[in-house]
């Protein structure tokens, strides 16, 4: 029975253009979708490259400012712009701190319009005046991106929808059925077989347009060979998934209508409605506390910290006696006093913004329990690790600059509390930023989808074995 | 071939078949004659398995069809009343798949000699099933019940809506594989085609069978006067 | 005619057992999102109310203060969440909420609700505008694709023209059958959305003429989706394709247009980032003077100008303190350069607004979404508007602070302390979103294009059912 279905189902997809529709259909999407997430990656590239440059300008103005300051000359600078006061290259003079992408980076948006790609920290300011918050139009944002993940997670599942809700009703309405049924086979069988040559002509024109879309925007995918086959697993064991609930949905259901109706509640359930309520529940679960209020206490804070700014900083030199020893004027000005008390400020902030990060923490411990409940949140959150662009990968990079942050402060404080003059010699032992990536996506979840799917076609087989024929020959 | 022990099949307090008692041996072919709902299509329904028996049995080759489903399949062939076929595959194109998902591996060679033999005109072989007629997909029915080389034939309704002509041919047919030795169960409401493909005819009536006939022993008058009367039909006087 | 078409369908409509799930399914959603935004809803304007009033005490609770320090210290504006942000939450999870004001620097709103949730926000929530923007479409979807196709399938629609039925009434009979559930199912959500809103306490702001509005818009949003979906029934020859045709049209017009509009208004239109807009801004305001910096060119211009206007030679000379006066130019100059920023930002914006509309000539629901959150006050135009006003509000406080310290120090007293009472003569922040008729004139060209939509979808359907 195989080889003959094989042979003419081949043949009836060609013939009813089922084929060639898709081919241009899948061609079009990846290609668009591709395309899309490139620019955006390229944007991105530029972008970072660009603030790089823009430093190395800047450095080399410091450098011949320094020059000329420790040569005695005369400059035209501001005179709290010049470099040689610590807190002036502190704060004039920061360090680019960017997340470049990852080579997957175009396969999904993730979070990446939402989050900036680049800050530059300085020595003054607290960390919360770091806005990690991209300049983008709300509107984008609401609308989202049309990106490859987008295509594979809403769209693929309604394409199969398409292509497998009326393999056995179809049948049954045109009459052929009849005929069928009286061959020396079992239904559930043949079924199976349309539907696995339907999935296995499917994942065939998905890898094949994909590698033409890749090879077509100049990506080579044998490069990035893990990165691809990943891909490719993952699309096709969440391809695996819808034709396993086509297949249910066939032999359970009846009529072509009933059993379209009956798929795309699914696709609703799945995919729209299963991700908000869990986000809902999440975040019902695991309020955030609220940042309206935080503004409140931290204002609250800094008034009291203003007030009683000399006290700070007296506090801060008991603390740390080395700043009082090495430095003969014994010049306190107001950076002294800032400093100390952004140290306080940051310290006794902690609490606070620790809950923040506390409860997203929560949340997302929470989604990672119970995104098995759909396959699409699974494979969306896979497609954002893969391209590096999920919440996790943005919290990452957040952690890191916030430390970058630290550290570039500290490295400005001996200079500051011993009055000392920072000079060209200082200049190549300014802290740089480099980003650690997390370890790349697992592929940990491609083994479960499968058995989830294959688990879904063993039920349909075994239910519909024990259920009468009838139910197969006469729609109910 | 074709035997049936107290066939009964009840949905809800309606028979719809009531302890049929049937034999159809090689060679014959055995004509079911009766009004709509009278339980023709469920007899053949249940010879092919398609629907479990309330009570009794059906066998096919001796074989008890509701144990083996799948194989007493393999010795019959079943023509229902609007045959549908493929209709973007041509004639030889299904053909060969249902022939091929039965189990028989053929050449092109002799799917064409199958659909000559079926006496479909060869200029048709290639053609797509959309454009036959319903004479013309019958004739690839009974090709696939040639290839299959089927001991029994279930046909239900098959000369309804065929022109005289085709239903002439289609009689035919049915002989030749008559002296092949094939057993032929046909359910119908054409008296006249039934007295001349028939050996056997059954009249049947809310679900039970009133009288059985031999063809050959009555004129067509005679068992149309047979039918009218197990219809309990009163002859208007004029 | 119609009226016998209309209760035969609405008798099939009610007769089938997946119309029942489906409809069942709506409402329990809608009522469990209604709750939901409810909830939330309160939540944060509680939130904003303490807010609000506890950063005002904390204003006027400086003390004894210079008045240039305390334009440092600032203060905050804070996003009120309006009455109808309840039926939709528009850009509002996206747009931040509050607005740090203070000398030198306009800033952006910051803290919105997306950056503060995991991944799994962006795919939408369970609000009243996804039922009333994507899921009533597919409903419509479901109830009305086989609308002429059953009746082609069934033969029966050669047994109705036998019976010489004129189309257009057996058309306008069915259509009327798919429009009433419909209507029945909005307008009770909006009754009740209506009557919960109206009996709050604190909504200065709740209207029923917007309610109203919005109510039409989205009827309208559903005739278009009526109309398109029986045009396809009409057409098809199977239900099956019609089945395909229509959810391939929903698809385009609820998900894949507008993602396709963003990327397409993105690429063409960028906005800079956020490193990027900032460093232009410090460029500018280089150029210009800076109120801090005595020494620099612009400064020095300035003092001769006004050392020339007042007919004096010396700065402690002027009636008034030069070092505030200046700082007050210099702020006049900033505030410029941000508005020149801002300008530009505003531009890309309307400029990625006209391929939205651009774009709605395939997707109805791209003038209804616009429409809709303007009228609930949740849309991006409001969020400018909101900004602007803060801004406006930071530019006269700074104008208030540096004219207290210019009125009541001479040049070069630092030292000035403003009285502990001072800061509450400043006039606190309100802030009156665009009223409806504002709106509706804003958006003329959303309710244009809506209005094609809605004659064009009727007027294909009238030629196509002609036929039939």
């Amino acid at each position: 029975m195989l080889s003959y279905n094989c042979k003419y189902e081949l043949k009836l997809l060609l013939r009813s253009r089922w084929i060639q529709l898709l081919s241009i259909m899948l061609l079009l999407l990846f290609g668009f979708s591709i395309y899309n997430g490139l620019e955006k990656v390229e944007k991105r590239k530029r972008d970072i490259t660009a603030a790089k440059e823009e430093v190395k300008e800047n450095d080399a103005v410091m450098l011949k400012l320094l020059d000329s300051v420790e040569g005695g000359m005369e400059v035209s600078a501001s005179p709290w712009t010049i470099p040689t006061s610590p807190m002036a290259v502190g704060n004039y003079h920061p360090r680019v701190a960017a997340m470049e992408p990852q080579s997957m980076a175009f396969i999904a948006t993730g979070q990446a319009d939402l989050f900036t790609h680049y800050v530059k920290p300085r020595v003054s300011g607290d960390d919360s005046a770091l806005n990690f918050a991209e300049m983008t139009s709300p509107v984008q944002l609401l609308f989202g991106s049309f990106d490859l993940a987008f295509v594979i997670v809403y769209l693929l599942p309604l394409l199969i929808i398409a292509f497998s809700y009326d393999v056995l009703s179809a049948e049954r309405e045109s009459g052929s059925l009849r005929l069928l049924a009286a061959q020396p086979i079992r239904i559930q069988s043949w079924v199976l077989q349309k539907l696995g040559l339907r999935f296995f002509w499917l994942s065939i024109l998905v890898i094949g347009s994909l590698t033409i879309i890749f090879f077509a925007v100049g990506l080579n995918p044998f490069t990035e060979m893990t990165g691809f086959l990943g891909l490719l697993g993952l699309i096709i064991t969440y391809m695996l998934f819808w034709f396993a609930l086509a297949f249910l949905i066939n032999l359970w259901v009846g009529t072509s209508a009933k059993n379209a109706v009956a798929l795309l509640g699914l696709w609703v359930v799945f995919v729209l409605l299963a991700p908000s309520m869990l986000n809902q529940l999440g975040n019902t679960l695991y309020p955030m506390p609220s940042r309206t209020l935080m503004i409140n206490q931290m204002r609250d804070l800094k008034a009291e910290v203003t007030k009683k700014q000399d006290e700070i900083l007296d506090n801060f030199l008991r603390d740390h006696p080395e700043y009082a020893i090495n430095d003969t004027t014994q010049y306190r000005g107001f950076y002294h006093r800032y400093m100390a008390s952004q140290k306080l400020v940051k310290e006794e902030l902690a609490p606070v913004v620790d809950k923040f990060e506390g409860q997203l923490q929560k949340q997302q411990d929470w989604i990672g329990r119970f995104k098995w409940v759909s396959p699409a949140i699974i494979v969306q959150e896979s497609l954002n690790q893969m391209a590096g662009t999920s919440t996790r990968d943005y919290e990452n990079f957040r952690k890191q600059v916030v430390g970058f942050a630290s550290d570039w402060r500290q490295h400005f404080m001996p200079f500051l509390y011993n009055n000392q003059d920072f000079s060209q010699k200082d200049y190549p032992n300014l802290p740089k930023f480099q980003f650690e990536q997390r370890s790349s996506a697992s592929f940990g979840v491609i083994p479960v989808l499968l058995l989830i799917a294959i688990a879904l076609f063993g039920l349909g087989f075994t239910v519909s074995r024990s259920s009468k024929k009838g139910n197969i020959l006469t729609a109910n | 071939m074709i035997i049936t022990n107290n066939l009964t099949k009840k949905y809800g307090e309606q028979t719809a078949l009531d302890h049929l008692e049937l034999e159809v041996k090689q060679g014959e072919i055995y004509c079911l004659l009766g009004a709509n709902g009278a339980g023709k299509t469920t007899t053949i329904n249940l010879l092919l398995g398609f629907i479990e028996p309330t009570s009794g049995s059906a066998f096919i080759n001796q074989l008890n069809v509701q144990e083996n489903p799948k194989e007493t399949k393999r010795f019959l062939a079943y023509i229902p009343e609007n045959l549908m076929l493929y209709p973007s595959l041509s004639a030889v194109e299904n053909l060969d798949y249902f022939s091929g998902i039965a189990g028989k591996k053929l050449s092109d060679a002799d799917l064409k000699g199958f659909l000559a033999e079926a006496g479909l005109q060869t200029d048709a072989f290639g053609m797509r099933i959309s454009t036959f007629s319903k004479g013309m997909r019958q004739k690839v029915g009974i090709a696939i019940a040639l290839a299959k080389d089927a001991k029994v034939l279930l046909l239900d309704e098959p000369t309804s809506g065929l022109d005289p002509k085709a239903s002439n041919e289609f009689g035919l047919l049915l002989q030749k594989l008559r002296t092949k030795g094939v057993a032929t169960l046909m359910a119908t409401h054409d008296l006249f085609r039934a007295k001349e493909v028939g050996t056997h005819i059954g009249i049947m009536k809310d679900g039970s069978l009133r009288q059985q006939l031999v063809a050959e022993d009555i004129s067509l008058s005679e068992l149309e006067q047979a039918y009218l009367n197990t219809m309990e039909y009163k002859e208007l006087v004029l | 005619m119609i009226s016998k078409t209309f209760l035969k369908e609405t008798r099939e409509l009610m007769r089938d057992g997946r119309v029942r799930i489906a409809f069942l399914i709506v409402i329990v959603l809608l009522g469990v999102a209604a709750l939901i935004s409810a909830r939330q809803y309160k939540n944060v304007n509680e939130q904003y109310e303490l807010a609000k009033r506890s950063e005002r005490a904390i204003w006027d609770n400086q003390g004894e203060k210079n008045p240039h320090s305390a334009a440092h210290y600032g203060t905050y504006a804070f996003k009120p969440k309006y009455p109808l942000s309840l039926l939709d939450q528009g850009v509002d999870k996206y747009a931040g909420t509050s607005i740090f004001l203070e000398a030198h620097k306009r800033n952006e709103a910051q803290f919105s609700a997306a950056t503060d949730q995991t991944g799994l926000a962006r795919f939408g929530d369970l609000t009243p505008d996804f039922i009333l923007l994507f899921i009533i479409p597919l409903l419509i979807v479901l109830l009305g694709y086989n609308s002429f196709t059953k009746e082609r399938e069934m033969g029966t629609l050669t047994l109705l023209k036998s019976q010489g039925v004129s189309a257009w009434r057996w058309a306008l009979g069915k259509w009327t059958a798919l429009f009433f559930p419909v209507l029945i199912i909005t307008a009770a959500l909006f009754l009740v959305a209506g009557i919960v809103l109206s009996n709050l306490d604190d909504f200065g702001v709740f209207s029923w003429s917007s309610l109203f509005i919005m109510f039409v818009v989205f009827v309208a949003y559903y005739i278009i989706f009526i109309n398109i979906v029986l045009l396809i029934s009409s057409l098809a020859k199977r239900s099956g394709i019609s089945l395909v045709v229509a959810l391939c049209i929903w698809i385009i017009a609820c998900l894949a247009a507008p993602k396709a509009a963003s990327n397409i208004a993105e690429s063409k239109y960028p906005y800079p980032t956020r490193q990027e807009f900032a460093a232009n801004v410090l460029k500018d305001k280089k150029e210009g003077l800076d109120g801090h910096n005595p020494w620099s060119k612009q400064a020095k211009l300035l003092q001769e100008q006004v050392l020339k206007e007042h007919g004096v030679d010396s700065l402690h000379q002027l009636p008034f303190n030069f070092d505030a006066y200046r700082m007050q130019k210099g702020e006049e100059h900033e505030a410029e350069v941000y508005f020149k920023h801002y300008n530009y930002l505003k531009d890309q914006y309307i400029k990625q607004s006209r391929i939205y509309k651009g774009l709605a000539a395939i997707s109805p629901y791209l003038p209804a979404r616009f429409l809709s959150m303007s009228i609930a006050h949740t849309d991006y135009a409001t969020h400018w508007d909101f900004a602007d006003a803060a801004e406006s509000y930071r530019i006269a406080t700074q104008k208030f602070l540096n004219d207290n310290f210019a009125e009541n120090s001479e040049f070069g007293q630092w030292s000035y302390r403003a009285d502990a009472d001072f800061w509450k003569e400043l006039p606190a922040f309100e802030y009156n979103p665009p009223e409806l008729g504002t709106i509706l004139s804003d958006n003329r060209s959303n309710l244009f294009i809506l209005g094609i939509w809605l004659m064009a979808s009727f007027g294909l359907l009238m030629f196509t059912t002609k036929t039939i």
